[in-house]
């Protein structure tokens, strides 16, 4: 069953490949929407009453805030100094988690469709996927890459289980990562990807990767260590691909 | 000779100099150690017994001192560069400072070493440190896929996005 949901600013596309009744997965589905509504309320920056907001506003401390926002604060440190700074949930001024919020809701909204019965699903929220198991085909998923300038054609096509594929790519939404420690807009790398056991940090990494520049090429190689390999494009049409890339045959 | 061996050096600094830029990084997660590139004290550049060991002298120590030394015998060869270990000056390059030490021994450079910095930003430039992604070409493809990973499309732009055009073909 196929669904796609307007929501977090975006579309999320859920895909799950579950051999199951009808009604099962629709409430899967129902329950996995539902889930990320709830995220958007609490988190969104675009939304005065969410508890982001809030915070900002210093109407609550973060010793008052949900243990999900205290997690998600947490993880925003400590991706801030994994990244040498380059992913900093402050980097465009007041609070803004949504780098690392994303992925993370994803990952819960997965894990859900676990704990319901789905094995075989694949989320993509907006660019950034989860998936598990093997598609309705009975292979794993089949994941392309954005050709970072031909928005219809692919410039990788992975093969995917039990995987999170997330990227970063300057060619979206223009200028909107910035090097934090510049403040200038992110320069040398046009597209980053990273294929991970966790899609928050691949998420993560990818952002801060692009934030790096040409420097992102050889910090990507390294985390390849972590179980984190990586695909990227530089502005001037260079592509990099990390040896355990799951490239699809 | 001096002179010779100067170039030797410079070149060298040079050398390394564009390895460090190259192959600079900025976020080092673990500052580390740096090991020789090259052991000087037991070079296997060298087939023949080096000289300094058949005089039951040995080269000084794996890190020379900070000024160019000659430590060992005189000339040897018509090569005009005296046998020995010489060091470079330092290089401050934005990566840190790099050194460049050489050795010689029959009148020929059989060994060359660079310290590399081992703090702040550049520590990762140690060859140990280094992993590398392969290069090729951007590639434009077709192909059947399930779903398209990219950057965060808007509600707006997702219409225009191959996965929306996957989204309905699958609805």
């Amino acid at each position: 069953m196929h669904h796609a949901e307007h929501v977090m600013g975006t579309v999320v596309s859920i895909d799950l490949a579950d051999n199951l009744p009808q009604a099962d997965l629709r409430a899967m589905i129902d329950d996995v929407c539902g889930w990320l509504h709830e995220v958007d309320r609490r988190f969104s920056t675009y939304r005065d009453d969410s508890e982001v907001c809030r915070l900002r506003r210093r109407e609550i401390e973060v010793a008052d805030c949900s243990a999900d926002l205290r997690h998600v604060l947490e993880a925003c440190a400590d991706l801030w100094r994994e990244t040498d700074g380059y992913f900093d949930a402050y980097a465009a001024g007041p609070l803004d988690p949504s780098g690392y919020v994303k992925g993370w809701s994803v990952e819960i909204a997965s894990a859900r469709l676990v704990e319901a019965g789905s094995v075989n699903h694949c989320v993509n929220a907006g660019g950034d996927i989860r998936a598990r198991g093997l598609s309705a085909s009975g292979a794993p998923w089949r994941v392309g890459i954005r050709h970072p300038w031909e928005a219809d054609k692919l410039s990788w096509v992975l093969a995917v289980s039990d995987q999170a594929v997330a990227t970063s790519g300057t060619y979206e939404r223009g200028d909107h990562v910035v090097n934090p420690r510049t403040g200038e807009p992110a320069r040398g790398l046009r597209s980053v990807t990273v294929v991970g056991p966790d899609l928050a940090l691949a998420d993560a990494y990818a952002t801060a990767a692009l934030a790096m520049g040409e420097a992102g090429i050889a910090w990507l190689a390294k985390l390849a260590a972590d179980g984190y390999d990586s695909a990227l494009v530089t502005d001037d049409g260079r592509a990099f691909s990390s040896a355990g890339l799951p490239a699809a045959v | 000779m001096r002179r010779s061996t100067a170039a030797a050096v410079g070149t060298l600094t040079g050398a390394a100099l564009i390895v460090g830029v190259r192959l600079s990084v900025s976020a080092p997660v673990v500052p580390s150690a740096a090991p020789p590139v090259v052991d000087l004290a037991n070079s296997g550049q060298d087939a023949d017994p080096p000289p300094a060991a058949s005089s039951g002298k040995k080269p000084s120590s794996k890190k020379p001192a900070a000024k160019p030394t000659e430590d060992t015998e005189g000339e040897a060869g018509g090569s005009g560069l005296k046998n020995g270990i010489f060091k470079g000056s330092a290089a401050k390059n934005p990566y840190g400072t790099i050194q460049v030490s050489i050795k010689v021994s029959g009148g020929k450079i059989t060994a060359a070493d660079a310290t590399y910095p081992v703090t702040g930003d550049s520590a990762t430039i140690n060859p140990p440190a280094i992993a590398s992604l392969k290069q090729s070409t951007v590639k434009a493809q077709s192909a059947d896929v399930d779903a398209v990973s990219g950057a965060t499309f808007t509600s707006e732009s997702y219409v225009k996005s191959l996965q929306a055009a996957i989204d309905q073909a699958t609805a």
